[in-house]
């Protein structure tokens, strides 16, 4: 099967990674760069006590784990499927107590989905999933791009490098996040599952963080992504997003977590 | 479905509002369209035996080679995005745990010069290798607390990387693995860390309690 797919307006590359599940690259939209890489570097999972006596401390008695999504935990092929107005691809992970379907689904529209369906069931029901998902846009190229985020009744620049949780506001459409190219005009935009209780990091790009990628940092140090962010300028520089969906295991699942993509503009 | 993470203690930064927001600094054009896509392939065993050779006879780790005692975790190409030096270079990104001095070992080897052009040596904690993922299965499998615990037909269903959320435990700050024994329809039943480092197993909890 080829890597290489070109369908719906779009032409994009794809590969299985060791850790990151499927991994997406040199993604055009109608023949302009949308996208360098994607993926979902990892989903770390919480647990809670399932029942709690007076004299226990509320606190979560154990820490996170993870397994990487990826050659070794891989249940199947990667499938290939046209749909109305579309192609995506699916895979499905397994890792004991934990099965996943990673889902890439491209609209002719400019609609780009990364999604993870989360089957569970795991070792208990009190658990929380933490997908998270990176992308590297270069929206018609890697220069003049700018982050805003919608707050306040507005959009809004991002100066400076940081977390920037979904507070409830969104445009008109839904959108919280949005990468602009203002050679072009064209942006992404990003809008949250309203259940993901999601957040955005953006993060320059720096040598050394790349992937494939740990959430573990050192010891009493800031889990990453968090532990890249810094106070350093975003305007015209390399950026990437990383989106983090927080997940309660509940008696409904599956539930599928990600946020849709909308490239406006190119074209 | 909300819950909170400790990524979420990070200081919240201030978006800056304006108005209507200028344009930002005008940099030099970066042609990232003209990308090859080959180097995005995956390494093949000679690449990735090659990727080794480099990064075992860098001096920075002759004590680690010559020790040998560490994992290699991973071997994946990596490829940077011009304007940067190393675009359309082919890179191997190197991913090791060095068992005799406990640290992470990260690097950048280009293949097509043949040197380290990037390494760091740092306490984070990589993916389990697949040799580290088996060591932890054989060292829970032997282990009489384990072992009384497990029913009939149970079996190491998954073994995830670990770490505690607490300095009383000891996978706080060492490397760790979790163990989940269970049945093959999907059911836990115990889990079990397992030290890395003294390839001991240090909790045994069974699984609703986990």
């Amino acid at each position: 099967m080829s890597n290489v797919i070109e369908e719906a307006n779009w032409k994009f590359h794809w590969r299985l990674t060791e850790s990151a599940g499927i991994m997406i690259y040199l993604a055009d939209f109608k023949g302009r760069r949308v996208l360098w890489e994607g993926s979902l570097p990892y989903v770390t999972i919480d647990h809670q006590r399932q029942e709690l006596t007076p004299d226990q401390d509320a606190g979560e008695p154990h820490g996170p784990w993870w397994v990487p999504l990826g050659t070794r935990t891989i249940a199947g092929p990667v499938r290939v499927q046209s749909f109305r107005g579309g192609i995506e691809l699916s895979a499905n992970f397994v890792a004991g107590p934990y099965h996943y379907m990673q889902l890439w689904r491209f609209h002719d529209d400019g609609r780009l989905c990364p999604w993870l369906t989360i089957l569970g069931p795991g070792v208990h029901d009190q658990h929380t999933y933490h997908p998270h998902f990176r992308f590297d846009f270069d929206l018609d190229g890697a220069g003049d791009d700018a982050i805003e985020r919608y707050e306040e009744g507005r959009w809004q620049r991002v100066e400076h490098e940081g977390w920037f949780p979904y507070s409830g506001e969104a445009d008109d459409h839904g959108n919280v996040w949005r990468q602009i190219d203002f050679g072009s005009r064209a942006s992404i935009n990003i809008r949250p599952h309203s259940w993901d209780d999601a957040e955005v990091f953006a993060i320059r790009y720096h040598d050394g963080e790349w992937a494939p990628f740990t959430p573990r940092s050192a010891a009493g140090a800031q889990p990453f992504p968090a532990g890249y962010v810094g106070d350093e300028e975003l305007d015209g520089h390399d950026v990437s997003l990383w989106y983090v969906a927080h997940v309660h295991f509940d008696q409904s699942f599956p539930y599928t977590a990600g946020p849709w993509i909308r490239v406006e503009g190119l074209g | 479905m909300a819950s909170k993470t400790a990524a979420k203690a990070v200081k919240r930064p201030k978006a800056k509002a304006k108005a209507k927001p200028a344009g930002p600094k005008k940099r030099a054009p970066v042609d990232v369209v003209k990308a090859e896509p080959a180097l995005f392939d995956p390494l093949t065993p000679g690449e990735v035996a090659d990727a080794l050779r480099t990064l075992t006879e860098d001096r920075r780790l002759a004590s680690m080679a010559k020790v040998g005692r560490y994992r290699v975790i991973t071997t994946e190409p990596l490829v940077v995005k011009p304007p940067h030096l190393l675009s359309g270079h082919r890179l191997a990104r190197v991913v090791a745990y060095d068992y005799s001095s406990d640290r992470a070992v990260d690097a950048c080897v280009d293949l097509d010069a043949g040197v380290v052009v990037h390494l760091e040596l740092d306490r984070s904690q990589p993916m389990l290798s697949i040799a580290e993922e088996a060591l932890a299965v054989s060292v829970a499998m032997i282990d009489e607390r384990v072992r009384a615990k497990l029913a009939m037909g149970d079996s190491p269903q998954s073994t995830l990387h670990y770490w505690g959320r607490t300095p009383n435990d000891l996978s706080y700050m060492r490397r760790s693995a979790a163990v989940v024994f269970g049945r093959n329809d999907g059911h836990a039943s115990v889990v079990a860390v397992v030290d890395l480092l003294d390839q001991t197993v240090t909790q045994v909890v069974p699984a609703e309690l986990w």
